[in-house]
């Protein structure tokens, strides 16, 4: 049982980078929750079953749930898009801290 | 047939109202009225199949899959209650015209029709759903109808909107407790079950949700505040609605669970305690009002009370009353409330307090209004008077000890004097009394008086030959009490108790008439000193205040707040399952061998890189950590047997890391300060986070065999789809929908990109050195002198990307076909559209990272372009699918030249475009240089990337109103400027 203390960390490094200030700083945290996410959604696929799930590939006794794998593949590619979407918020007036925002006469709420 | 047609011919009237208002504006009402008889007509066959006896039904399936039908069902009940909104609906219809001012009355009309139909389609609805549904289409309809009236209507129609919607929760809870319990939605044979007899809790429980419903929509205590509140509305709406129709919707509802309820003592004693309470506080407060719609108002929820009284008892008499009273309620009510109308327009208020003695000027309507209101008082001949007297004697039916007959009986006559009270009110405030001048009173044409007297005096023969009323109230009677019943409805009974009753009630009338003057001095003034208009804005206000209660857990601009709520709400679930759960039912035993050797190596390096990127404060570091642990987990992946998601997760690694290069060249170069609690708080909030999930996967997975699906797709999928790369299919096949919402995440992400980035001002995206207090200037380097060649190497950087430009040349090809086999592949090994774009993307990235400055890639309107077109191609393909095989999304295979081709290729091509539009966004957006004089900065990309090339950024943000003029506007004519625009 080695997958669940590797989630443990990642959800832990994750927790910790997103109580932080800098929005860059909770993007990464953001990236390694769906890293624990993923690896979360693959071992419901019971990790005992590890053979590549390709018809014509090794026996089909040994392959590996494709289904999880499936829903994997489409939440990385989301999480690519939504760090992408938060790296431009970061980006915004040249500084990421959270707590301080750019003066442009709005108010906010802390 | 007869039912679907009446029916057709209402939704015809819904139909041709727009064109109709648009020709003949305010006169719609006449061919609408004409429309309803038509309907009425259309319905004759079914009832009078109904009135022999005999129960006509139409319905076609709906939602096969659920067994709910479109099933509409006539008989006694929908008879009586269909014909009364097609009547008086027509009436009513005939009286708007010359009613209403000049003008389209388009909303007023079309919501009416709208209402008609589904007040039609609710009383003839013969399956729960469709009924439910009906039931809130009308709720619905008197809303609008209110809330059009203009201000006075705004808060008003909310009010409404907020009570009936309430009954509709509980009717809704209702419909679904029957359908769960019955196994039917089927109103006919759900009221057949034996349930009702057998299950005393159930019955009751669900008896009290219908009640409840019935008096939210027949406001009845404490939920009538609404009906006064609905006067806002025009006089027609509250003549239809609130006399005749949706109020009598909850008397129909009552009516037709009736027969399922009608020996539960809580919806008898309920019903009668809650109705006669209604009927004489009601009918004290219309005493107290001095505005005659208000009163008009307070006397439909009083005359609602004694119905709702009736249909409490519950025995044959007692529902034989009730329905007899709906009709004679919907007839006198209807009229008065139109009557109140004309007086309005003969004299310009309806406050009897400013009323002048108006019988000189308005004798015809006088009389009209004196027959009404004697019909509403109960005073013989009228059919008023037939249908309060059997009221009378229902009331000593009643279940229970004799005393509470006798009690209710009473209260029925208390409630009686109080009607005669408000009666003798209306007649002498209006017509009688008053010394006001009457010079400009004048008497209704009429085209309006003969709408408004007619079904008042429609009212007088049929109390002289109210037994042509037997059989439509018999069988309504008999649907609602599940038994036969034959009235036999007569005007004159004989010497008996209930003629005593009258016969007080009349001499005490004549005190009051006699004494109307001192009596109306002490009573007009509100009894309560808080109206149910402020109950509700209180009601409403603590709600409010409870919302901004609950949203100050995360009433913050920053992230974190939010985050730290949904991650100790995660960790609260977890603790609380295993102190909850863990006890009872520990799971059952792991499987054998999870883990392999390289989980181990793999947990180490991932352990470290974690531990780097979270301690140190440099930006820079912090990415290398991320990309180690981003590269391990790829392993990771690759080693639990996942060779699509690996490749997927590396490419993505890649693309992530260089966008945030992108990022990281316009922020300061370390983190800065840690948060306000401080990084040890945020460490041990961490670890406890960190436990909670490694406990929760340990303890809930790996602790099965191979699923069934796992076993399915496995076995069966090539063969099903033709492709061996089981992952693929099930993106593109099997699950192509998860897919296409997966898309259109990404394609909008790109599209929020630019959302985003152009609602901010270019002097606040990018602020230039001077305001940026990240801004770190340049190195200066005194190493050689100009024109050497270490100084070209620093300061002219355009050098330093000539072999990475010469590696483009060579790698570019080779890339672009690796993408394209990828692509083509992925149906049979790993590959597919994702990691193909990946690939795709990974080409754009290079040919960005090779220019010695920030260059735009590709036109500017590219990106958009790409992202549209996936989704439409996407989208098209579902269509393709949908065109061919009947299944949105559902694959198409052709052979063609010795290959299997798959509509599912063009459908990865669509996920090619969006991933590709994306990062193209990206790069475009976010690689922009900061200081570089003469360079395009963030807003002015962004722009482009909607607008085309331009100049510099734009002087907008979007979400601004731009100041023009609007449509109708004649400033231009006029040559005036806008307001504002100096």
């Amino acid at each position: 049982m080695i997958l669940p203390v590797t989630i443990g960390i990642l959800v832990a490094g994750a927790v910790y980078l997103m109580m932080q200030r800098g929005m860059v700083r909770i993007v990464f945290g953001f990236a390694l929750l769906s890293h624990a996410a993923n690896l979360m959604l693959l071992s419901a696929g019971v990790t005992h079953w590890r053979g590549e799930p390709l018809g014509g590939y090794g026996t089909t006794a040994e392959q590996a749930d494709p289904l999880p794998q499936a829903f994997v593949l489409t939440a990385i590619v989301i999480t690519l898009a939504v760090t992408v979407f938060m790296l431009a918020l970061a980006v915004i007036g040249h500084n990421d801290d959270t707590k301080r925002m750019p003066d442009t006469g709005e108010k906010h709420d802390r | 047939m007869s039912i679907l047609l009446t029916l057709l011919v209402l939704v015809v009237a819904v139909l041709v109202t727009t064109p109709l208002a648009r020709a003949l504006e305010r006169n719609t009402g006449y061919p609408l009225a004409l429309i309803y008889l038509i309907a009425a007509a259309a319905f004759w066959p079914a009832a009078a199949s109904v009135m022999a006896g005999d129960n006509v039904a139409w319905s076609v399936p709906w939602v096969p899959a659920l067994d709910v039908d479109l099933a509409f069902r006539a008989d006694g009940i929908g008879v009586v209650f269909a014909m009364i909104a097609l009547v008086i609906g027509a009436v009513v219809f005939l009286y708007s015209p010359p009613y209403l001012h000049d003008g389209r009355h388009l909303s007023f009309y079309l919501v009416m029709a709208a209402f008609t139909l589904s007040m039609v389609a609710l009383v003839l609805a013969d399956d729960l759903i469709v009924l439910f549904l009906c039931w809130e289409l009308t709720s619905l309809a008197s809303f609008l109808l209110i809330a059009r009236s203009g201000h006075a209507g705004e808060s008003a129609s909310m009010r409404t909107l907020l009570l009936t919607f309430v009954g509709g929760l509980t009717l809704l809870a209702a419909v679904a407790l029957i359908i769960v319990r019955t196994g039917t939605t089927s109103v006919t044979e759900a009221l057949q079950n034996p349930v009702w007899q057998d299950d005393g809790l159930f019955t009751s429980v669900v008896a009290v949700l219908v009640l409840l419903s019935a008096f939210t929509k027949s406001a009845q205590f404490p939920f009538h505040p609404w009906l006064p509140d609905a006067m806002a509305a025009a006089t027609p709406v509250s003549a239809y609605l609130h006399a005749a129709a949706v109020v009598k919707a909850g008397i129909f509802l009552l009516m037709r669970f009736s027969p399922a309820f009608h020996d539960t003592p809580v919806w008898n004693y309920t019903l009668i305690v809650v109705g006669l309470f209604t009927a004489a506080m009601a009918a004290w407060f219309a005493v107290q009002k001095t505005d005659l719609k208000k009163l008009m108002a307070y006397s439909t929820v009083s005359q609602l009370g004694l119905i709702v009284a009736a249909i409490g008892v519950g025995t044959e008499v007692a529902l034989t009353a009730a329905v007899l009273h709906t009709i004679a309620h919907a007839l006198f009510k209807s009229g008065l409330f139109m009557m109140v109308g004309v007086i309005d327009h003969g004299a310009h208020t309806r406050d009897v307090r400013r009323l002048p003695a108006l019988r000189h000027k308005m004798p015809w309507s006088f009389a009209v209004t004196v027959i009404g209101c004697a019909s509403m008082a109960g005073v013989p001949p009228m059919l008023g008077f037939v249908s309060k007297e059997s009221i009378f004697t229902a009331m000593l039916e009643a279940p229970g000890p004799a005393w509470f007959g006798w009690a209710a009986f009473v209260g029925a006559a208390a409630g009686a004097v109080l009607t005669f009270a408000y009666c003798t009110k209306i007649v002498f405030g209006a017509f009688v009394d008053g010394d006001r001048s009457d010079a400009h009173v004048h008497e209704a044409r009429p085209s309006l008086l003969l709408p408004a007297a007619a079904p008042i005096l429609a009212s007088v023969p049929l109390a002289f030959v109210v037994g042509i009323l037997d059989v439509p109230v018999g069988y309504a009677a008999s649907d609602a009490v599940g038994e036969e019943v034959h009235p036999h409805l007569l005007l004159w009974h004989g010497f008996t108790v209930e003629l005593a009753a009258t016969a007080v009630v009349l001499a005490l009338g004549a005190l009051i008439i006699a004494s109307r003057l001192r009596l109306r001095r002490r009573v007009e003034h509100d009894t309560l000193p808080v109206s149910g208009v402020e109950v509700i804005a209180a009601i409403n206000d603590s709600a409010a205040r409870m919302g901004r209660w609950m949203a100050a857990f995360t009433k913050a601009d920053h992230a974190t707040r939010h985050l730290a709520v949904q991650l100790a709400a995660f960790v609260g679930a977890v603790a609380a399952g295993l102190l909850l759960i863990w006890p009872a039912a520990a799971p059952p035993e792991p499987m054998a061998e999870l883990s392999r050797p390289i989980d181990v190596v793999l947990l180490v390096i991932i352990a470290v890189a974690v531990l780097a990127l979270c301690t140190t404060n440099s930006r820079l570091a912090a990415t290398v950590g991320l990309a180690a642990v981003g590269i391990a987990v790829t392993v990771q992946i690759f080693a639990l047997g996942a060779p699509d998601v690996g490749l997927t997760q590396l490419l993505v690694e890649a693309l992530t890391v260089i966008v945030i290069m992108l990022v990281l060249q316009k922020l300061p170069l370390v983190f800065g300060r840690g948060p306000r609690l401080g990084n040890a708080a945020a460490a041990v909030f961490a670890l406890v986070a960190g436990l909670s999930a490694g406990v929760v996967t340990w303890a809930m997975t790996g602790r099965r065999e191979r699923s069934q699906l796992a076993d399915y797709y496995i076995q069966n999928g090539p063969e099903i789809t033709g492709g061996d790369n089981i992952v693929n299919t099930i993106l593109v096949e099997f699950r192509a929908l998860d897919t296409l919402g997966e898309l259109a995440v990404l394609g909008m992400a790109g599209v929020a990109i630019i959302a985003v980035l152009s609602t901010v001002w270019d002097r606040y995206l990018d602020p230039g050195p001077e305001r940026d207090r990240s801004f770190v200037p340049a190195p200066r380097l005194d190493l050689r002198p100009e024109g050497s060649t270490a100084y070209r190497a620093i300061e002219h950087a355009w050098g330093n990307a000539i072999p990475l430009q010469l590696l483009v040349r060579t790698a570019l090809p080779l890339l672009a076909a690796i993408s394209l086999i990828l692509f083509w592949r992925g149906h049979n090994f790993p590959g597919g559209g994702f990691i193909a774009a990946l690939v795709g993307s990974s080409i754009v990235g290079l040919i960005y990272l090779s220019t010695a400055r920030d260059r735009q890639i590709g036109p500017p309107r590219m990106p958009l372009v790409l992202i549209g077109g996936g989704v439409a191609v996407a989208i098209g393909t579902g269509l393709l699918g949908l065109v061919a095989k009947g299944s949105f999304l559902e694959p198409l295979h052709w052979h063609l030249v010795g290959q299997d081709i798959s509509s599912a290729l063009i459908f990865d091509l669509g996920v090619y475009m969006a991933v590709l539009g994306l990062v193209m966004v990206a790069f475009n957006l976010l690689g922009t240089s900061a200081y570089e004089p003469g360079a395009e900065g963030t807003r002015e990309r962004t722009d482009e990337a909607v607008e085309g090339e331009l100049e510099g950024p734009m002087d907008t943000t979007r979400g601004e109103p731009a100041a023009r003029p609007s449509r109708r506007s004649r400033l231009i004519a006029s040559g005036t400027p806008p307001r504002g625009a100096e």
